[in-house]
């Protein structure tokens, strides 16, 4: 059969390549390195080049003549540097992503711990109902908390029946708040198991043999608890922190057109008129601050300490 | 913290010998501990209760809020299932889902292969490029990509662009959850079946696939599920008449138009819930998470 002759061909060639070490890595390393190559290097390589070209308006077509134009736009405005859409832009989404981090870590440290001390049949329970939202589609429950929030939403108008209140609170509207809170939610998970995968690794006799000597809940807490969940606390930290500054679903959303994030800032600018020299100038800065995020957090945690298990 | 307030509260609690003392460091016990079971409980609620007025929504007359009720229907479910939109936008979502992980994980696999059991240069730099696709924000991802096929490579948005930044988005969970196993595997075995004479091929496929199938399916999984749930990317790289699911509900939540939604989201939370229901009963499901939580920067 000549199908058959093929394969044995082919199985033969492959076994001759895979004797040499060299073969042995060009076989292995070398498909996800083309892949790496073509679809993730040459593409942000050409993406710093296009930030530095300037886009025809008429005919969208890129002008290969080097231009700092696109740097200009970013901080330009008639206001002055502070009030520039990106500048302004950029803090915010700065500033809603440290206050949700700090929400997910205050939230999520007693429930790892408390998953860590007590395992059986409630932590499979309990993990099932945290990993349920978890595997559910981040649309899914950005969509959920569309519902809740905004001036005739369920929160408001289950408050309105009730009789709490008079008339719709603002705060349960759509903006900085509820996406504040849609972000906790959407990264809450990550931040519990990062902290439960690093409070797993505790002894708790050793803590109970602490207690037994003497040591109050706070030293114990400050000397043993907080070192060893160090890289968990650092590197959930990350996993919300990233993911919140260049949110895009969640500010569309939950901010109604009021709350104007990087990632909306972005969309728009490529979606509406094709600025893509503006949009590539400002994705520039966004990925040297997460640039920046990783190597602080690396500094602490290794790679495969967060991924490796 | 409430932990930690409470704590505070009791660091001159030394002395237990006392009978006092010990009523006293009971008591602490017991508030604690019932502190630490609320905060539990009220956070499952937070993450669970938007889900559950969703799926309450769902089943009644009522769109967007419950007060007044209107009573309950199945008219939602029955006006989404006779959506053809919905239905080929699941099937494409589908379709790029399925391609996509399956590339990510034969290039995660081989990759992982050529980190854990061999040596070369620029090794350490690999690894991080290999991890980078999971944590660039989806925005810049989606955006590079489509400058790069559009301008370069003069390829229009469609089907092929959407696998293609999929199959690159999902190769750092695949490499993560089978790096790991491959790591605490014992390599021995392999030598001895290569002493054997067994070929590097029937080695493989014999001796190493078999014990790391279920980190090779973990990884599928989850790659699988980051190109189904993904919204920013596909958003850059879909044409306009590529089915994706994410870009049909997002139109669908633009315009409000509840009852469907409501319906689309509650049938994919049963979905998950029985398909993790029944993967926790087979695997180590909370294992492979805790120990590759990542990035979702979904954006």
């Amino acid at each position: 059969m000549a199908i058959s002759d093929r394969t044995e061909e082919l199985h033969s060639s492959l076994s001759q390549i895979l004797t040499t070490k060299q073969g042995k890595v060009a076989i292995t390393a070398g498909p996800a390195t083309v892949w790496i190559l073509l679809l993730l290097l040459a593409p942000m390589i050409f993406m710093v080049i296009v930030s530095f070209l300037e886009v025809s308006r008429e005919t969208y077509d890129i002008i290969f003549e080097p231009t700092l134009k696109n740097y200009q736009a970013l901080f330009d405005s008639s206001l002055g540097f502070w009030e520039s859409p990106f500048v302004k832009a950029l803090l915010l989404s700065y500033g809603i992503a440290i206050i949700s981090t700090i929400l997910c870590l205050t939230l999520a440290f007693p429930l790892a711990y408390l998953l860590a001390k007590r395992g059986g049949q409630t932590f499979k329970v309990v993990i099932f109902l945290v990993l349920l939202p978890f595997f559910t589609m981040y649309l899914v429950r950005a969509y959920s908390w569309v519902l809740m929030f905004g001036q005739g939403g369920v929160l408001n108008s289950t408050l309105l029946s009730i009789g709490l209140i008079s008339e719709p609170i603002e705060l349960l509207n759509y903006g900085v708040f509820a996406i504040i809170v849609g972000l906790t939610h959407a990264y809450f998970p990550y931040m519990l198991l990062t902290l439960y995968a690093s409070l797993d690794g505790i002894d708790f006799s050793l803590v109970d043999a602490a207690r037994d000597l003497g040591a109050s809940r706070v030293a114990v807490m400050k000397d043993h608890i907080l070192p060893l969940t160090a890289p968990g606390i650092v590197g959930g930290s990350l996993f919300v922190f990233v993911p919140s500054v260049g949110a895009f679903i969640t500010p569309r959303f939950l901010g109604q057109g009021k709350v104007q994030m990087i990632g909306i800032l972005i969309e728009g600018r490529v979606n509406g008129g094709y600025a893509i020299g503006y949009a590539s100038a400002a994705s520039m800065f966004v990925l040297i601050s997460i640039v920046a995020a990783m190597v602080l957090t690396f500094r602490y945690v290794s790679i495969e300490e967060l991924g490796g298990g | 913290m409430a932990t930690e307030s409470q704590e505070s509260r009791n660091t001159d609690e030394t002395a237990h010998e006392s009978h006092s003392g010990l009523l006293h460091f009971r008591t602490v016990e017991r508030i604690l501990s019932l502190s630490l079971n609320t905060t539990a409980v009220v956070l499952i609620g937070f993450l669970w209760i938007p889900l559950a007025i969703m799926i309450f929504l769902s089943f009644a007359e009522n769109t967007t809020t419950i007060f007044p009720f209107e009573g309950f229907t199945l008219s939602n479910y029955a006006v989404t299932v006779s959506d053809g939109a919905m239905w080929n936008a699941v099937q494409g979502s589908l379709l790029i889902a399925t391609v996509a992980a399956s590339i990510a994980t034969v290039l995660g696999v081989l990759a992982s292969l050529a980190l854990t059991r061999y040596a070369f240069k620029f090794k350490e730099l690999y690894r991080t490029f290999g991890i980078i696709p999971m944590v660039i924000p989806g925005i810049v991802l989606g955006l590079s990509l489509r400058i790069y096929f559009q301008e370069i490579l003069g390829i229009l948005p469609g089907f092929m662009t959407v696998v293609l930044a999929h199959s690159l988005y999902g190769i750092p969970f695949v490499l993560l959850i089978v790096t790991a196993r491959l790591y605490s595997f014992d390599e021995s075995l392999e030598e001895a079946a290569r002493d054997l004479g067994a070929g590097p091929l029937e080695t493989f496929k014999d001796i190493t696939l078999p014990v790391i199938a279920p980190a090779v399916g973990a990884g599928f999984l989850f790659a699988w599920i980051r190109s189904f749930e993904d919204y920013i990317r596909a958003l850059f790289l879909s044409g306009p008449n590529t089915n994706v699911l994410t870009i049909w509900m997002f139109s669908k939540i633009k315009n409000l138009d509840a009852p469907e939604l409501n319906v689309v989201s509650s049938l994919i939370v049963f979905g998950i819930a029985a398909a993790l229901a029944i993967a926790m009963n087979f695997g180590n499901v909370s294992g492979y998470v805790a120990g590759t939580v990542t990035e979702e920067e979904e954006a």
